[in-house]
């Protein structure tokens, strides 16, 4: 069909999902959309976006002080500090746009509301997904998984968004998740 | 009846291909289309694919850019 219509490069992915040994996501088209009502100013896309890495730097956090093994607890601080990357690159287009001089520590105190990335309760990830916390593997496979998530959801809120700013740092924020995962799967490859 | 679209050749491309793709090409200049229905969906899909029912395609083709290239599943 699309091909009949001008569509120029269309590809049919050989055996569908079922082929597909990658990560997934899961969860209706509109999950965790919520959080993005498409009526949002370029800046409060920015503070919904804080908002849900500061949530999974929360988690990961969380998951640091809860397991045994030195090495689980190192990865899962890793996988939080990897997190404030993305919030001083958030804060800074916050900063370009608004031309605030307000610090990174108060605007995420005073303006942010922590969220969990990807639309799924910290609960929800860890019910999925049943992983093995003391297992570095399993840990950053979750972590894969809940980017995975997150990536889908900025993307959709990007089709969503009728502000064209706003939809371009929805773009932007899931091209950093994406870049992201790809780290993530070399260092999975690594161990 | 545009019969063209029935001879119109559509490339397989294998999953690890496609990431290929995807990784090769700015963000955003590639698509996942995934044309389930939304119960197959939300069992599971690629992060980040956009989902059109095969049913609506029709009617909805206004939400894709035909110069970026669309992979279908």
């Amino acid at each position: 069909m699309l091909s009949g219509k001008g569509f120029k490069n269309v590809y049919n992915l050989s055996g569908g999902i079922r082929a597909w040994n990658n990560e997934i996501a899961v969860g209706p088209s509109d999950l965790g959309l919520h959080l993005f009502s498409g009526k949002e100013s370029t800046e409060e896309t920015i503070i919904v976006g804080f908002g849900l890495e500061q949530g999974l730097r929360e988690f990961y956090l969380d998951m640091a002080n809860r397991v045994v093994s030195a090495e689980a607890k190192s990865l899962f601080t890793k996988l939080a500090d990897i997190e404030i990357l993305h919030q001083e690159h958030l804060f800074k287009l916050y900063q370009d746009i608004t031309g605030t001089t307000v610090s990174m520590e108060d605007f995420s105190t005073g303006t942010v509301q922590p969220a969990m990335e990807g639309g799924l309760s910290t609960k929800e990830y860890l019910n999925l997904y049943n992983p093995d916390l003391e297992s570095e593997q399993d840990i950053l496979s979750l972590a894969l998984s809940i980017e995975a998530q997150a990536l889908d959801l900025y993307q959709r809120a990007a089709d969503n968004s009728p502000d064209d700013n706003s939809r371009k740092i929805l773009q932007q924020i899931a091209n950093e998740e994406r870049a992201h995962m790809k780290r993530l799967a070399h260092y999975l490859d690594t161990i | 009846m545009k019969w063209k679209q029935f001879f119109t050749p559509v490339s397989n491309i294998t999953g690890d291909k496609a990431r290929q793709l995807v990784a090769e090409k700015d963000p955003g200049e590639v698509v996942y289309l995934d044309v389930r229905q939304p119960k197959e969906y939300k069992i599971s899909h690629i992060p980040g694919s956009k989902l059109i029912p095969i049913g609506e395609l029709d009617r909805r083709l206004d939400e894709l850019d035909p110069d970026v290239p669309t992979i279908v599943y």
